[in-house]
Formats: C-alpha cells, sequence, structure tokens
C-alpha cells in the first residue's frame, strides 16, 4: 500500500533540518521504502510503500513518528512535533446542545464509537492550503466540509465519516450497529446501488433501512448533500475482518476500508475527532453542537511481550547493549520493564497492534540498529549431506547441454494449455487439471504432454527448414483425492530426417553411457523406446512420425535416468586388429532394416558391429566387423562366419546377395 | 636387439617424421617396400622370442601412427600448395542453444552448491497447506491478496485444504523441513515453476523462482547478509553489494526486501555523461535494483515443520529468476513475456 506525503505537510509534525533526499534514504534503510521524491506543485513529495502489517504508518502523523526514531538514531536533529488540536477541548458552544442520535452497539462488530455534532457549518469552499495538499497527494477537491474530513484521514491515519445530522434525525434518530442479512438493498453516497450477501456490517435506521457502510462508504440516504448545515461526525472501529468481507465482496475498496482491514488503532479515534473539530471550527465557523459521544467498552490491554537478551544477540549475531535496547523502544513509543538482567518485558503502545511476539520486537531493534550495520559472514555451521537421491540436476543439466551441442533448441512452454492443446495431447479433456479461476483461455489444463505445446513452437516458425527443439518440464497427471502425479519429460520435436534424429538419440544416450538401446515398431509410424540394462529391457519413451514429416520423442525422464550412467563399463583393449567387410543385399520394399542388422549381430559372438553404410534403392550395404579379443582374424577365418550371414539374410528376409565373394 | 633399442629407433622415426616439411613422397618414404618402416620391422627376428609379441604389438602401433600422420599430412596439405586463402569464411556446424532459465538456474545451482546448499524440488501444483497455512498465512488473511492465487477445479483435501498452483516456491521450506524429519541443519535451493494470475511486460502467468532455506542453531542476520553479498558477487561480478531494508512478509521475522548495487553507475544512482555533466542513472532506483524478499523463518513456520523455534533460527529467501537473471549486465530485456514465447528469434540470442 503506497502513500503520498508532501514534504511540507510532514514537517508540521516533525521537526528536523534533514533535505528529501536524506529523508528518503535513512526512511528506506530503517523504515518504510520511499520508492520516490517527486516535486508536485511546488514541493517535494514522498511515495512511500507502507507494508500491511504497518497501518499506524498511513498518515503524515505515522511517517513522521517513524522518521523521528530513525533520523535520531542516526544522529541527524529530529523532533516530533505536538499532536495538533491535542490541547482543545471539546464541548458544547450552542445552549441547549442539539440531541445525539441513539447508537445501539454491538460490541463484537463495533469496538469503539465516538461522534459529535457540529452545526451552523458555513459550506466555505476548501482553503487554498487544504486544496494543495489534496491535490498533492491525488485527491478530488470538493468543499471544505467534505474535504476536512479526507484531509483528517490522511492526516492521522483513522477513517471517519461526516453524516448529515438531519437527515439521521429525519429517519429516527437512532444509529444500530448489525450485521446485514442477505439481499438488502443500499445505495453508496456516489449514487451506485447494491444488494447485500449477508455478514456485512451496517448501520441501520431504525426502519431498518442500512444508512452506512461503516469503515469503507457513506450511503446517500444519510451523507452530506449541498444543503447540509449539521453534520454527525463520527468515527466507529469496526472488526477488520468483516470490513475486509464487505469491501472485497462489493469491490469497495475505499481508504476506509484499507486501513480498516488493517486493524486501525481504535484510540487514534479522539485526534481524529479533535483534529477535524478545530478544522470545522476554524474553516466553516462551525458551532460544537453536542458533548462528545464516545463507546469505548473495552479498552484494549496492549500485551507485555516477553523476551531474552539471549535471543535478541541469536538474531542479530552480536551483543547489543542493554541502554540501546532501551532506547531504542522507548524510542519507538514501548515500555520497557527488566525482570532480571537477561529478560525484558515490552509494552507496545497501541498503535503497534503489529508487536505481539518476541521476533516482532526483534525486528524492531535490528531496523532501528541499521541493518547496514550489521557484519556481513557465511555460516560455519555443518554442511547438510542428506540429499534427495531420486534426483540428479547435474544430469539434467548435462543431457540439455548435449542436445543443445548437437544442433537442438531449448524451450520453456506454460504448463497451462488450452482445451484444443490438452486434447491434442490424447487424454480426455476431462482427464485434465483444470484451474478453477483462469486468466485466459489459452491457459487452462494443466498439460500431460509436451508434444502439443512445441508442436505449436514449430508452427509459428513454419518457414524454418531444419528445426530440432525439445523441453525437459513435468506433465500432471491427475489423481484422485492426491495431487497430481508430476512426472518429468524431456520432449524432442523436428522436422528432421528419421535417421538423423535416432543417430543424435543414440549419441546423446551414448554420452551417458547407455548401451543397449532398442527400437520397437509398434505400429507403421510408433515406435517404442526401450533401454536395456542386465535385469531385463525398460520402457522410457516413445517415437511418432506426425503430419507434415514432423517427428516427436517423448521421453519420461524419470524413468530414463536411472539409467544414465557417469562413467563406462570398461571392455579390455582388443589384442587383435578388428576385421571389417561389407555386404550388399537386395531387401524386398518394407523391410525392417533393424530387424536385419540384429538378426546378422545375433549370429555370431565374433560380429561386434553391423553398420548400415549405404541404401540405393532396394540395395543396402553393412558394414561387418569381426572382432576376437585375444588376436587379429583372417578373412579365410571368419568366411563360414560370412556364409552364415548370407544364408540366413536370403533366407529370412527373400534378400539377394549383390555381387559375389 | 632389446625392446629397449627397438622403442629408442621408433623415437627417432617419429622425430624425424615430424620435421618434414613438404607432404608428397612421405608415404614410400616412412611406408613403402623398402621405406623406414619395414626397415626396421625386420629386426624382428633378432629379438629373443619371449620379446617378440610385445615388439609386434609395438611395430603395429607404430604402422598405425605412421599411417595417420601421413594421411593427415596428405590431406591437410594440397600437394605444391604454396597459398591457402585464410580468409574465406568458416563452415559452422549447426548448435542449439540452452533456454537463458536453464542457464540462469544451472549457475544459481552452482553458486549456492559451493557454499553447501542442497538443490530440492517440490510439487508445482500443491496444497494450500504447503503454499500458505503452514506459512503463517491463515485462511482468510489479507496477506494471501499480494499472491494472484490460481486454484485447481478439484475437490479440497481435509487437512490440507486447496489445491493451487505455487506461487512461489516457498512451498518447499516446510516440505525440506519435513524431508528431513525436523532436524537441521537445512541449507536448501529449491529452484522452480511458479504461477500467478497476472500478465504484462513485466509478468507472465508462469515464472521461476529461487528459494534459499537455511535452519541451524545460531543462524543470524549476519549470515543471511553473508550468503546474500556472496551471491552478489558470483552473479554480477566482483564489487557488487547487497543491501537489506525492511518490508513485511508472514513468513519471516524479521522480513527484509533484498536490492543489489546496480553494475551501470555503481550503485551511486549517477552517470558521468560524456560532456561530464552528472546524470540519474536510468537504469536503476538510485543506485540499487529491488531483487526479492527474505527474512529470518518464522517461529510459526519453524512450528509448523516440526523445529523448535527455541532452539533453532533460520533465515530464508526467494526470488524470481527472470528478474535476477535479466538485471545482469547488458541484459535490457524490456518484455518478460518473451521469455516464453518460443520465438527463436529470441532464443537463438542465448
Amino acid at each position: 500500500m503506497n502513500i503520498l506525503i508532501p514534504h511540507d505537510w510532514l514537517l508540521d509534525h516533525l521537526e528536523t533540518e534533514a533535505s528529501p533526499d536524506d529523508i528518503q534514504r535513512l526512511l528506506s534503510l530503517s523504515g518504510p521504502s520511499v520508492e520516490r521524491v517527486e516535486e508536485r506543485a511546488g514541493d517535494q513529495v514522498y511515495d512511500i510503500e507502507v507494508t500491511t502489517n504497518r497501518v499506524d504508518s498511513m498518515s503524515v502523523r505515522g511517517i513522521a513518528r517513524e522518521a523521528t526514531v530513525i533520523l535520531q538514531q542516526t544522529n541527524v536533529p529530529a523532533k516530533l512535533k505536538p499532536k495538533p488540536a491535542e490541547s482543545i477541548e471539546i464541548k458544547p458552544s450552542i445552549d441547549p446542545p442539539l440531541p445525539l442520535p441513539k447508537i445501539t452497539n454491538h460490541p463484537q462488530l463495533n469496538k469503539r464509537t465516538m461522534c459529535v455534532i457540529l452545526t451552523n457549518i458555513k459550506r466555505n469552499p476548501t482553503p487554498e492550503w487544504m486544496a494543495h495538499r489534496l491535490q498533492q497527494i491525488e485527491m478530488n477537491v470538493h468543499d471544505a466540509a467534505i474535504d476536512i474530513t479526507n484531509y483528517v484521514t490522511h492526516e492521522l491515519g483513522h477513517p471517519c465519516h461526516a453524516f448529515d445530522y438531519d437527515k439521521v434525525m429525519e429517519q429516527g434518530g437512532e444509529i444500530i450497529i448489525t450485521e446485514a442479512a442477505a439481499g438488502e438493498k443500499f445505495t453508496t453516497l456516489d449514487g451506485e446501488s447494491f444488494i447485500t450477501v449477508g455478514g456485512e456490517v451496517v448501520f441501520k435506521n431504525p426502519a431498518g433501512d442500512i444508512i452506512d457502510l461503516p469503515s469503507i462508504k457513506g450511503t446517500a440516504n444519510t451523507s452530506v448533500n449541498d444543503q447540509t448545515t449539521n453534520i454527525l461526525l463520527l468515527m466507529e472501529s469496526i472488526d477488520a475482518q468483516k470490513v475486509r468481507f464487505a469491501s472485497m465482496t462489493h469491490a469497495i475498496r475505499t481508504v476506509a476500508a484499507q486501513l480498516m482491514e488493517k486493524k486501525v488503532d481504535p484510540y487514534l479515534a479522539e485526534d481524529v475527532l479533535k483534529r477535524a473539530t478545530q478544522l470545522y471550527q476554524e474553516i466553516c465557523a462551525a458551532q460544537i453542537g453536542s458533548p462528545v459521544y464516545d463507546d469505548f467498552p473495552q479498552l484494549s490491554q496492549a500485551a507485555k511481550i516477553t523476551l531474552t537478551t539471549h535471543k535478541i544477540n541469536a538474531y542479530l549475531g552480536l551483543d547489543l547493549p542493554k541502554n540501546q535496547i532501551n532506547h531504542i523502544l522507548t524510542d519507538l513509543g514501548c515500555e520497557v520493564a527488566w525482570p532480571d538482567d537477561q529478560t525484558l518485558t515490552v509494552t507496545p503502545p497501541t498503535y503497534r497492534a503489529d508487536l505481539a511476539l518476541a521476533v516482532d520486537v526483534i525486528e524492531e531493534l535490528a531496523r532501528i540498529y541499521g541493518y547496514h550495520n550489521l557484519p556481513s559472514k557465511l555460516m560455519a555451521t555443518p554442511i547438510p549431506t542428506d540429499r534427495p537421491t531420486e534426483m540428479r540436476f547435474e544430469i539434467e543439466h548435462r543431457v540439455k547441454e548435449m542436445l543443445a551441442d548437437l544442433g537442438w533448441q531449448e524451450l520453456y512452454t506454460y504448463s497451462m494449455v488450452s482445451a484444443d492443446l490438452a486434447t491434442q495431447s490424447g487424454y480426455p479433456l476431462t482427464d485434465h487439471l483444470k484451474l478453477a479461476n483462469p486468466l485466459t483461455d489459452d491457459r487452462v489444463y494443466l498439460r500431460r504432454s509436451l508434444v502439443p505445446s512445441l508442436l505449436e513452437v514449430m508452427d509459428q516458425h513454419s518457414d524454418k527448414k531444419q528445426l530440432a527443439l525439445f523441453e525437459l518440464a513435468h506433465v500432471y497427471h491427475p489423481q484422485t483425492s492426491k495431487l497430481p502425479k508430476q512426472e518429468l519429460h524431456l520432449t524432442l520435436v523436428c522436422n528432421l530426417p528419421y535417421r538423423k534424429l535416432r543417430g543424435e538419440i543414440e549419441a546423446l544416450l551414448s554420452r551417458f553411457f547407455v548401451d543397449q538401446i532398442t527400437i520397437n515398431q509398434t505400429s507403421n509410424l510408433v515406435a517404442d523406446l526401450l533401454i536395456g540394462n542386465d535385469s531385463g529391457t525398460n520402457l522410457v519413451g516413445t517415437i511418432k512420425i506426425l503430419p507434415q514429416s514432423r517427428i516427436a520423442v517423448e521421453i519420461n525422464f524419470s524413468k530414463l535416468l536411472p539409467h544414465l550412467k557417469t562413467h563406462p563399463h570398461y571392455q579390455p583393449i582388443s589384442k587383435g586388429e578388428a576385421l571389417k567387410e561389407d555386404l550388399t543385399f537386395q531387401l524386398p520394399p518394407k523391410t525392417a532394416v533393424g530387424k536385419v542388422i540384429d538378426i546378422i549381430i545375433s549370429l555370431h559372438p565374433k560380429i561386434t558391429s553391423v553398420e548400415l553404410k549405404d541404401t540405393y534403392q532396394h540395395n543396402m550395404t553393412f558394414e561387418i566387423t569381426f572382432n576376437d579379443p585375444q588376436r587379429s582374424l583372417s578373412s579365410t577365418e571368419v568366411q563360414p562366419i560370412r556364409q552364415k550371414i548370407i544364408d540366413t539374410i536370403t533366407q529370412k528376409f527373400q534378400a539377394k546377395l549383390i555381387g559375389s565373394l | 636387439m632389446t625392446i629397449a633399442e627397438l622403442k629408442q629407433q621408433i623415437k627417432l622415426l617419429k622425430t624425424q617424421l615430424a620435421s618434414e616439411t613438404i607432404s608428397s613422397g612421405l608415404r614410400s618414404k616412412y611406408l613403402g617396400k623398402k621405406g623406414h618402416f619395414n626397415q626396421i620391422a625386420q629386426v624382428l627376428t633378432q629379438i629373443d622370442p619371449t620379446e617378440r609379441k610385445q615388439a609386434g604389438i609395438l611395430l603395429n602401433q607404430f604402422k598405425t601412427f605412421l599411417e595417420n600422420h601421413i594421411a593427415n599430412q596428405e590431406t591437410s596439405q594440397p600437394e605444391a600448395a604454396d597459398w591457402i586463402d585464410l580468409t574465406a569464411p568458416g563452415i559452422k556446424p549447426h548448435v542449439g542453444h540452452l533456454h537463458p532459465i536453464s542457464q540462469a538456474m544451472d549457475e544459481i545451482t552452482r553458486i549456492f552448491e559451493r557454499i553447501g546448499f542442497t538443490r530440492v524440488r517440490y510439487p508445482e501444483v500443491d496444497w494450500d497447506w504447503y503454499v500458505f497455512e503452514s506459512l503463517n498465512m491463515p485462511k482468510n488473511h489479507p496477506a494471501r491478496d499480494e499472491w494472484e492465487t490460481f486454484f485447481i477445479d478439484a475437490p479440497e483435501d481435509q487437512e490440507k485444504g486447496k489445491m493451487v498452483l505455487t506461487t512461489h516456491t516457498s512451498n518447499g521450506q516446510v516440505r525440506e523441513m519435513e524431508r528431513l524429519d525436523s532436524q537441521p541443519p537445512i541449507r536448501m535451493i529449491n529452484i522452480a515453476r511458479c504461477y500467478r494470475r497476472q500478465q504484462d511486460a513485466t509478468h507472465t502467468q508462469m515464472f521461476h523462482q529461487f528459494e534459499g532455506l537455511v535452519i541451524d542453531k545460531g543462524i543470524s542476520l549476519q549470515h543471511l547478509k553473508g550468503t546474500l553479498d556472496y551471491f552478489a558477487q558470483e552473479f554480477y561480478g566482483p564489487g557488487t553489494k547487497s543491501r537489506i531494508r525492511p518490508f513485511h512478509f508472514q513468513f519471516t521475522e524479521p522480513s527484509l526486501e533484498v536490492d543489489f548495487s546496480c553494475h551501470i553507475c555503481g550503485g551511486t544512482g549517477q552517470v558521468v555523461t560524456e560532456d561530464g555533466t552528472k546524470q540519474k542513472c536510468k537504469f536503476c532506483k538510485s543506485g540499487w535494483h529491488e531483487v526479492g524478499g527474505a527474512g529470518m523463518v518464522h517461529p510459526n513456520v519453524l512450528k509448523a515443520g516440526g523445529i523448535d523455534p527455541e532452539k533453532y533460527t533460520g533465515f530464508a529467501f526467494g526470488w524470481g529468476v527472470e528478474r535476477t537473471y535479466t538485471l545482469k549486465e547488458g541484459m535490457n530485456i524490456d518484455d518478460i513475456r518473451l521469455i516464453y514465447s518460443g520465438d527463436l528469434r529470441f532464443l537463438e540470442q542465448f
């Protein structure tokens, strides 16, 4: 939540010689972050981010209070000036006084009600100095009777509302603070109509009409209009959660609501009442029409916080002297007592409801001492060694690097996809996890395959002749009453020739010493990718030929991962020289060449590799390597093996040997 | 002749071959019928029979060496070439690119692993308990507004609440405490996809965060500062400073905002232009870049993870990978949506 504070207005509350730049720097280091200092209408204006727990700083006075402590800590002279109108006494100035409305409270909904009648209001224009400040903080200027409430709220940080006193009295002279039922209608002061959902805290008249949405916005039937001359100035302290509920439900996000939902200090009501009354008197020649009404049944007792110096020092990593602890905390408005030398009890001021735990007090000490004054050092404690064994981030990264080096482009595409893309995964749309509140139509379902997302990127680059894309990311498979099964997929999509793709996958796997790769063709255009190890083969993925000469490879990375090794199983170097020979066969159309190679290899242990060296129409040349680990083989020695190859292949595949031996 | 003498002869021939300057005629000189190789191969008969096998291996290796070396000479030096156009353009292999997020994540991982952090991974679709409630954010707490949360259309878990897309990597905090049976020491780095319901030039519905969590006895704000300073120097280069300022998060106390000094103006907020005048640095906010949040782990979070806050303290930080990475020198990426667009004109630059 940001607040604009003109420097000149700040100086109404803060006595200092510090420049706006110094205030910006020092405040940001130890307090609220001053995001900008801008010149507006002849004065420097601070744009300050106040965190949600520090509603006490959402005012000129609050920032002045913080600035005083922070500036003093850095030895910049600073003093908080007395509260405006602190000393004025509010007593009726007419005789007899006007009757106050009867107020029926519901203490669970509202902690405090405070009001006074201001009568014979002159509807004067807003004085220039006030209009100037309101413009600097980007607020609309109306006339003084209305603007005073906004001005005081900004200055002191507690909302207040001006009712038209006569309208309240005409409607029965009673304010009943209660929860709305569902279906009740109200119209806000700017003319917008709403229907309650039930549970909003409202003010009602005796007839049961809603006459205010307290701490959020006034309603048209009781708010100030052009004819108003008598005002009921009222402050309440509605339950924060209730205010938040009503404000969020009806999307009425006023300054008042945003303050009240963060638990504004009810004690501030008195300061606001005095200051506003003073301004109405000065600017609108108002007379005080009643005594002050104040219903504050449960004076909130600030809880004491107990903590030890040991704990303070543990968080700060240094010994903070006792007098410095006292100094900082009392400057911040806390009362400090020391039951013993190592223990202190801290009673925070009423406006610091955020201070409840020992660590909250430690934060105050640390920030005012100055985080920038703390030394910086690395941990000297033991390094944990209990690592999750099922994750191998380094291997993941090396796989990606290898693919990139082989010419593949890595992508990161969205985990959420459109209905269309979800369906392309092959799973029915209903078998996908769906977002309950998607932002856009193209990100609704949690994907079960990366292929459609990658194809979408291919479509964006249809002009590229050779595209090879991959992504390593999770897919999400729904499970009943459980979180989805998150599966890490390595998915590749390309328009490369199939043999090039396969060769690159093999090169990738061989980098990680995977030696048994099997492609098991299951239909015309689909094959399974299997990886072998000593205990058999595992299905790790599928290869699909898609329209437009595209190929998709989906690998379940968690199944592949156990097969990826960091070092090979070393084989002794052969003592003899390998013998290489070429054999060319003419094979009938649609012969699976992979099977031919597998069979040749299986024919004799001395055949160590078979490469497809060349193809010309249906003629395929295989380079066959014969090897004996103990010695070199001669061409005549392998003659029987060679003959066995020729016999087997010609019979099994109706092949024809090209050339002669 | 002994093996040692044979080795000596082979060595001499290798030296001689290395000093040859013209490739033509090398083959016949070394490998021809009366070439050097055949000459020394003849000595095989003079070698002691027990050593003959070893000599054979040596000679075989030498022959392979000669074959390869001479073949290389012949192809690389066309005969009689006295001029090669060294200005001719190279033929580049086609190489792909790692996505910038992968590069950033790898660098971040290595930096933290060097100081003993363990990288982990936790669900991206998780229960409300881990994402909010265990992090000291009860249901309906206004602090939840800051996270534009995506909810999954799925039944609630009785104990752990709604199923959500993780809005931050902080769901890893209590999960890591659980993984280690609530037994510190903990030094975790959790890098993962996160999701928020917002989209503009600086926000994408999906993004990445990295989360650090350190818990042990005696962990103080000084250790947090030390870790931040170390990261700043390693990631952005020597001389980069970090700064922490007060902030508020429900799951840390004290809570902090982390800034790194700007590399353009060196943390001063001012640059000197060509004509010598000083100007405000346009790249940063008064010398610093905000990168994200940090703080000391809130006692309620430690309790939610089964750790006694009276015995242990800890710190945590969590920042966007995109934001952290794009602050590197020369990376003025003005629209973060490009990162997930799949646009190769962008990706091929990395």
